[in-house]
């Protein structure tokens, strides 16, 4: 399988540099989400990688498709990911403030 | 359950008491999933920690040279060494269960490269060029670690709070309503029959 990369033109193109094929440039709102939903039909791609930013700006729904995918995996890089932190969550669910 | 709404008889109390037994079988079991998700949490959290902050280094260092080589080669030469990269890092992803959660597993190929591996000229480009790759191949290795564990992370704590509701709701909604009533109709029970028994020796008496 392979890795996928979507966002801006400058961040897609580090990661062609390190040999990484499936790389989509989607600068507006809806070509994003058109291209996420294509890359999650996509039997081929087992991580995606996106944007922390670029999560803030899609539908609140395929955010948490994405949260809950696990083929492929979905990893947003670059500063926090949209919605709750990993800090957030982990009180939520545990109760106690773990992550330090 | 309002407690007006149970019909006293015998026949309740016994489903009452076997829906008590079930519950309470239930919340025991959910109790110890619920624990051990826990600790299978605490297990992935260091690891996830560790990760996650290196991700966020490994990825300042390669926006920096990426920067770099675009100010030495210009827009136009990263992007035709970017364009002549071959080998692609293969990455296998395979499920695991744990305790019911479905996570990720994954393995993967080699993505760092040696100089003469990467596909472009060494002598048409400078050595930015050369960083920039490496660096993008150290992100790209430690994104494939992060999405692992991380994935792994919110679905385990996905699962932790359902496990942390139902266990309470259990504990502190469903058991006590259903004890209140059986103990409502046990009550209730006992006052027919201490009425029956004193009904009887009011006959007896004025039959005597």
């Amino acid at each position: 399988m392979e890795i996928a990369v979507i966002g801006d033109h400058e961040f897609v193109l580090g990661f062609r540099l390190a040999g990484v094929r499936k790389t989509y440039t989607a600068e507006t709102e809806e070509k994003l989400t058109a291209t996420i939903t294509r890359a999650l039909d996509d039997g081929t791609i087992g991580i995606l990688v996106l944007q922390s930013r670029d999560m803030n700006r899609i539908p609140r729904r395929l955010q948490a498709t994405l949260e809950n995918s696990v083929k492929p995996t979905v990893i947003a890089v670059g500063g926090e990911a949209g919605g709750m932190t990993m800090r957030e969550r982990i009180k939520r669910s545990v109760g106690v403030d773990l992550w330090k | 359950m309002a407690l007006r709404d149970i019909k006293p008889t015998r026949s309740e109390l016994i489903n009452l008491k076997r829906r008590i037994a079930l519950s309470e079988r239930g919340y025991k079991i959910l109790k110890m999933k619920r624990d051990g998700l826990i600790i299978e949490f605490f297990k992935v959290l260091e690891e996830a920690k560790d990760s996650k902050s290196e991700l966020a280094e490994k990825y300042e260092r390669a926006i920096q040279m990426i920067a770099f080589a675009d100010t030495v080669e210009g827009s136009i030469g990263v992007k035709s060494a970017a364009l002549s990269v071959h080998e692609v890092p293969n990455i296998a992803l395979a499920s695991k269960n744990i305790m019911g959660v479905v996570v990720p597993e994954i393995e993967s190929s080699k993505v760092k490269k040696n100089l003469v591996d990467r596909g472009y000229g060494l002598l048409g480009t400078t050595s930015a060029i050369d960083e920039a790759a490496s660096a993008y191949e150290d992100l790209v290795e430690s994104i494939i670690e992060s999405a692992e564990i991380e994935t792994t992370m919110k679905k385990l704590l996905d699962e932790i709070e359902s496990t942390k509701r139902r266990v309470n709701a259990l504990e502190f909604k469903v058991i006590p309503e259903l004890t209140e009533a059986r103990d409502f109709i046990k009550m209730r029970l006992d006052e027919m029959e201490r009425e029956e028994l004193f009904r009887l020796k009011k006959i007896k008496a004025r039959n005597a």
